[in-house]
Order: C-alpha cells, then structure tokens, then sequence
C-alpha cells in the first residue's frame, strides 16, 4: 500500500478532496463500530465455546447412565422391548420450541425442549415384570435428550456466530488495512496535486472566484430595496 | 408309586437335564467372570460351558450378540430334551413354551394394529415360543380376520377364547391383551398340572404348584405395583390377577383396592415371603419408597431382584426331588436367569460401571 499507487482514481479536485475527507471519516466510524461489535460477539462466542465444553461433559455421564438404565431393562424385563415401544408410541412427549436470541445484530436460534403433560404412550409397557425400570429408563433418556438439545443450541450458536464473527472480523481488517490507509492515500495525493497546480492559475481562479462573488453580491445589494418605477426616469425607452 | 413307572418314559429326559443343570455356573465362575476387564476375557471365562456358541462371534462382541449366542444354547438343548421327550412330559414341555408363545402372539398382533410387514417380525420372536402356525399369523392384514381364522388355530387359542373379542385386540392395549392371556395361561397351566392323571399328586403337582403360585403372586404384585399413575383403572386391573397362589383370593383383593405401594405391602402382609420382601425394601429403599424398584439403592437389593432370587431358590429346590417334571421348568428358569446375568455382567464391563456388577443371582 505504499506510494502513489494505492490510491482512488480520483480527479484531484478540491471537491474530490471534501468527498474522500468524509470517506476517511465514515471508515472511522464505521471501523470502530464494526470493532465493538466483534468484541461483542467474541465475548459471546467464548461464552458458548465454555459452555459447550460444560454440556459435552455432561452429556458423556447422562449418556452413559442412560445407557445403563437400558441395561437395567434388559436385566428386569429379560427380552426386547424395543419394538413395543416403538409401536405404542404415537406422539411425541418431548418436544423443543425454538425462540431467536438477538446479540448485537446477530439472531442466534435457541433450542428449549418441553414435556407435554398427559402423553404417556408406553405406560404400560413391563406391566408383568420390569415396569418401573422400564418409566424410569424413559426419564432417564428424557434427560439425556435434554442434555442433546442444550448441546444443539449451543452448538448452532457456535456455527453462526463463527461465520458471523469471521465476516465482521473480515470487514474491521479491510477497513483498517486498506480503505482508510487508501482514502488517507488519495487525500495526500490530492492535496499534493492542488499545491502543484500553477500558483498563477491558480491565483487567477481566485480573483476570478473574488470577482464573481463581488459581482454577485453587488447585483444582490442593488436588488434589494423597494425599486421605484417612477424614479427611473433614465431608463431606455421601449420601442415598439 | 410314581417311582415305579417314571423312568421307562422319562428316565433319560430327567438324566439329560439333570447333566444340564450341572453344567449352569457356579458362584465362583460368576467371581471370575466379575473380574474380567473386556468382553474378550468373559468371553474366554465362558468357554467350559459355551463354548461351541461362542467360537463364531467376533472378537469384542456386543452385549446383545453374546445373549442372542448363550440364548441359542438354552434353544437348541431344550429342542434336544422336547425331542426326546414323550407323553405327558411332551405335553408339560409344549406348556412350558406357552409363556413365550404369548409374548409372540403379543407382538404378532401389535404388528397386524400397526399395519407392519409381519414377516420382518419373525425374526424379532423369541424361539422357544415358535409353533408351527406362527409364520400364517403375517397373513392376516386386519385384526378381524387375524382373531377369527388365525389366533383360533393356534395353542394359545383357549386363552383368547371367552375373555378377549377382536373389538379387544383393537381396542385395548397391548399390555392388556398380553396379561389377560398370561392370566389364562397361568391358571391353565396350573390345571393342567394339577389334574393330568400322569401327574396329580406327584412331586411334578406339588413342585409345580409352588412355581406357578408364586409366579402368580409375582405377577399380581408387579401388575399392583406398575400400573400407579398410569390410566389402568382397578377394575380392569383386578381382571388381570391369576385365580389362583398364595395371595388368592384375599390378598388379590386388597391389591386391587391397592392406591398405593403401602397398600400392596398391606395386602401381601399375610404371606410370610413377601412380607419379608416388603420388609427389606422399605428400609434400604430410602425416600423414594418401594414403588421405585431398581432406583437410587444401588447397595440394596430391589424388589424385582428379590423375586427373581426367589424363583430361582424354588427353581433349584426343584431338583431335590426325584420323578418330577419341574426340574425341565426349574432348568428353563435358572438357564434364563443365568443369561441374564451374563448380558449384566457383560453390560457392566462394557460400559465400565462395575460397581453395579454384583447385581447377578447366583444361586449355585
């Protein structure tokens, strides 16, 4: 980015100059607000990265108890029950909702599961033998799901805000590294150019400039006040 | 008097199961298989008495292989004791199948409800409960034509017979269907033993008796037990109660007012077993009561293990007497039992939890 080279194909113009000035300062402040926002975000992004390590660990010993209630099962009921269950199932007891969490512009979906009240499909199942095992190996996989549904979320979370912070972090580098250091660029080339430009032109502008402005505030100033007809009496004549 | 003739029949059958019953393990077997760290080391410890079996399984097998493999061995030795046996033990052994046929038939039938291919299902039945006319049960695509042409041409067709319509096939659930026949089964059964002229007043009747009553009493306990909080209402569960057993008919009553566990150990109060039973689990069951069997108590024992400790105590007294058939059913029990404690063990080592691994009933 050095040199002449990294700079806007611009006109050196004084009202290219007021252009990039403002530039310049819309990439300042659009630099700063894209910063915060990545610091929101990774704040946010650390948050759920210890979160998910906590809910993973916790998954491992829920799964694995749940694993072992099935076991128990097996143990008491002494034959397959998969079946039976499968088949007395009709509808789904557990069951998730999803709502949007909002982090700094971000919608980040979140998973919440929920039993429904009354939905005891299998109740029955093991009435001969085996029965409270059988309820109580369907709590324990109602936990364990839970446990699932948490991580899920969590883990969406990740996924999003990621990519997000990956973008935003993409753009606060692009501003920083390249659009501001390239509109400063063309404002130091700009500026260069003007003073090069032929003093003498440049003066003759500026009288030009002065003249007009004099010219144009003294044909105001004569505009102004009250113009009596009747006094202009030297007035050319109107020929027909 | 049944001495005199028992052997020219039934001699080499009760000699077979005899040498079967030598071959379950034994308490210090169960310690060396408590000890093995992998699937593969019980594997090995199991290979006296399952040897052939096992050989064909990969090595670190899944739990459920190795019970479907020892499961296989208890299949075909009692093929071998039902092919060599005749007359009234022919008879006893197809009883003794009866009980698995149901829970075939049970998921026979939720199958047809639910509209499924049945012939996926066959493989799913457990094959001591196989009989001839199970495979046209998947002909049958609706529940009527199911309990008219089928059901009625099977072994199991007296248990539907008076007590379940079609409309009740559809209608109730399946677990109702499936007590209500075991119901019928258990009292049959128990006829059956008690009037067949081969065996009235013989061991095989006083023996069997003792079983199936408390294998009764068993089922009207669980039944009491795990039907709170769901909506089997008292007087359908009253129907599922077996006539007959220690409980019966007093105790049956009372559990069938029953709200609560306290009121199933009211009503089991007056046999002495149980009331032990009850006993034991309210002071080890801690707060969450006996109805919460296989809970928290990891130390003491459930109520479940305490009957399964028992059946397997009169299952091995069983052999004590000479001339009985029981000791085919008593073999059938503890092999079951055995099986389950290896897939427990297994499950433990499996999935590291071997505080639990003591759990097994070895009665040996």
């Amino acid at each position: 980015m050095s040199g002449a080279a990294d700079r806007e194909a611009v006109f050196p113009t004084r009202q290219s100059l007021g252009l990039m000035k403002a530039k310049l300062k819309g990439a300042e402040t659009g630099h700063n607000l894209l910063k915060r926002k990545s610091e929101a975000l990774t704040k946010r992004f650390r948050e759920i990265t210890k979160r998910i390590d906590e809910a993973k660990r916790k998954m491992g010993r829920v799964m694995q108890i749940a694993a072992f209630s099935l076991a128990e099962v097996t143990y008491a009921v002494g034959g397959d029950i998969g079946y039976q269950v499968q088949e007395s199932a009709k509808s789904a007891r557990f069951r998730i909702r999803t709502k949007q969490d909002n982090v700094s512009g971000v919608l980040l979906p979140a998973f919440e599961s929920y039993l429904t009240e009354g939905n005891n499909d299998f109740g029955l199942t093991g009435l001969g033998k085996g029965g409270q095992q059988v309820q109580r190996c369907r709590e324990t996989y109602a936990r364990a799901v839970e446990a699932l549904v948490e991580l899920a979320s969590l883990q969406t979370a990740f996924v999003i805000l990621d990519e997000v912070i990956k973008v935003v972090n993409r753009r606060v580098n692009a501003i920083e590294h390249v659009i501001i250091p390239r509109t400063e660029n063309t404002i130091k080339y700009i500026n260069s150019e003007l003073d090069e430009l032929d003093p003498a032109a440049d003066a003759e502008m500026k009288a030009k400039r002065e003249a007009q402005a004099a010219q144009g505030a003294k044909s105001q100033s004569e505009d102004t006040g009250p113009s009596d007809i009747l006094a202009a009496a030297d007035e050319e004549d109107v020929i027909f | 008097m049944e001495g005199l003739l028992f052997n020219v029949n039934n001699g080499y059958v009760e000699g077979i199961v005899r040498g079967y019953r030598n071959s379950l393990l034994t308490g210090s077997a169960y310690n060396n298989l408590t000890q093995c760290e992998t699937i593969d080391d019980l594997k090995l410890q199991l290979g006296p008495a399952y040897g052939d079996f096992l050989a064909s399984l990969p090595p670190n097998p899944s739990t459920s292989s190795l019970a479907a493999k020892t499961t296989e061995k208890l299949i075909s030795e009692f093929r071998y004791v039902r092919a060599n046996a005749v007359g009234s033990l022919a008879a006893f052994m197809d009883y003794v199948t009866y009980g698995y046929m149901i829970d075939n038939v049970a998921l026979l039938i939720t199958g047809t409800l639910h509209e499924r291919d049945t012939r996926e299902l066959l493989e799913r039945c457990h094959p001591l409960g196989w009989f001839e006319t199970m495979p046209v049960l998947c002909v049958a695509t609706n529940i009527e034509e199911l309990y008219n042409s089928v059901l009625i041409e099977t072994p199991l067709a007296p248990y539907f017979k008076g007590s379940l319509s079609h409309q009740d096939l559809d209608e109730l659930n399946i677990e109702i269907v499936r007590n209500t026949l075991y119901k019928n089964y258990l009292e049959d059964f128990y006829n059956f033993v008690n009037t067949h002229p081969d065996m009235a007043g013989t061991p095989t009747s006083e023996e069997m008796s003792e079983i199936l009553e408390f294998e009764a009493d068993r089922r009207a306990i669980n039944i009491t037990l795990n039907s709170f909080g769901t909506d089997l209402t008292k007087a359908d569960r009253s129907k599922l109660y077996p006539s007959f057993g220690k409980l019966y008919p007093e105790g049956t009553l009372m559990l069938s007012r029953a709200d609560d566990p306290e009121g199933v150990r009211l009503a089991v109060d007056g046999v002495h077993d149980f009331k032990t039973f009850f006993d034991a689990i309210s002071v080890g069951g801690g707060p969450s009561g006996p109805g919460n069997m296989g809970g928290g108590s990891s130390d003491g024992k459930t109520l479940e293990d305490m009957f399964y400790q028992k059946e397997m105590e009169i299952s091995k007294g069983a052999f004590t007497r000479q001339f009985t058939y029981a000791i085919v059913y008593g073999w059938v029990k503890l092999r079951e039992q055995e099986i389950r404690n290896i897939t427990w063990i297994a499950e433990c080592i499996a999935q590291n939890q071997k505080d639990r691994i003591g759990n097994y009933i070895s009665v040996f």
